[in-house]
């Protein structure tokens, strides 16, 4: 595998950070969605949140090997909507998820071959938990932003 | 330094022992159909193979007369697929006096497509074209490499709508 230019090694790495931040987010959003979810779904949601997690750790040791500082997560994540009860939580864990397979398209349209691939599964991961939250599938995950 | 004009260079020309014609020799590049660039050729591979997903969907669906539930699902994913093929063909910019991608599926599709479609056969399609959209994206352009990774992946959440 040839190596990454210089300009290639920031683009991946803002890519990567973007993808981190993200991850980030959606940690602590799953935190506020699960405590509103009982049964399967918190089964679901744990497993997901633990998901992340290890995303998280993945992305940043990425970064790390790339000669950069991960960006840290935030103490706190406005909500895009009040979550109150388990309707509100699926769906900002659709909302979450759909962020983290946006995120990822970032990814993909980096030089470098194996990002861009880790980028592409990393997206198909995201948007099928978005799609089993949604309780529907899309026509472009990622791509129909907000 | 001398200043090429309209009356110094045939001068000069002439003064070398060179016709005009001799200076443009060679295969004249635009005299034939211009090559097809690596990603047009790659669009075009992905166009056909949603085409001949498209033709799975509808095959399957007109063979469920009496099986509404599956065809309830089937669709939505069908719609899906179209949209997909749409903004496939967009992208698709081809150089004048090439042929265009047909808009029906391949004549070889058409003849190995079954009367009954299995949800299995379908799963497996979907499954097949989020791959092969994968190992493509890797060599196109950044753009199209995210339009294949988009479809690729709602392609992977059809499988699971489909029960897989």
């Amino acid at each position: 595998m040839a190596a990454i230019t210089v300009a290639g090694v920031f683009g991946a790495v803002s890519a990567l950070q973007a993808a981190l931040a993200a991850e980030n987010a959606a940690i602590f959003g799953y935190g506020v969605a699960g405590a509103h979810l009982t049964g399967s779904r918190w089964a679901a949601a744990q497993q997901d949140w633990t998901g992340h997690n290890q995303a998280r750790d993945t992305l940043a040791a990425m970064i790390s090997k790339l000669g950069a500082a991960p960006v840290p997560a935030q103490a706190f994540y406005q909500l895009p909507f009040r979550v109150h009860d388990a309707a509100s939580a699926m769906a900002l864990a659709a909302y979450l998820e759909d962020g983290a397979t946006r995120a990822y398209l970032g990814l993909v349209a980096v030089s470098d071959q194996r990002l861009r691939r880790f980028g592409a599964l990393a997206m198909q991961g995201a948007a099928q938990r978005a799609a089993s939250w949604r309780g529907s599938t899309q026509a472009f995950p990622g791509l129909s932003g907000p | 330094m001398l200043l090429a004009s309209a009356t110094t260079l045939p001068l000069l020309l002439a003064t070398a022992g060179c016709r005009s014609s001799d200076a443009f020799t060679g295969p004249d590049p635009l005299a034939g159909r211009p090559p097809l660039g690596h990603d047009v050729l790659t669009l075009q591979a992905v166009i056909r193979a949603e085409e001949n997903l498209i033709y799975l969907y509808r095959t399957a669906i007109h063979g469920d007369s009496g099986t509404t539930a599956r065809s309830r699902t089937l669709r939505p994913l069908l719609a899906q697929h179209e949209q997909h093929l749409a903004q496939l063909r967009a992208r698709l910019i081809q150089p004048g006096g090439n042929p265009a991608t047909p808009a029906t599926p391949s004549a070889s599709a058409a003849s190995t497509a079954p009367a009954h479609v299995s949800t299995a056969r379908l799963r497996a399609a979907e499954r097949a074209s989020a791959a092969g959209l994968v190992r493509r994206l890797a060599a196109v352009e950044p753009a199209l490499a995210q339009l294949f990774a988009s479809i690729a992946a709602s392609d992977v959440t059809h499988v699971t709508a489909l029960g897989g």
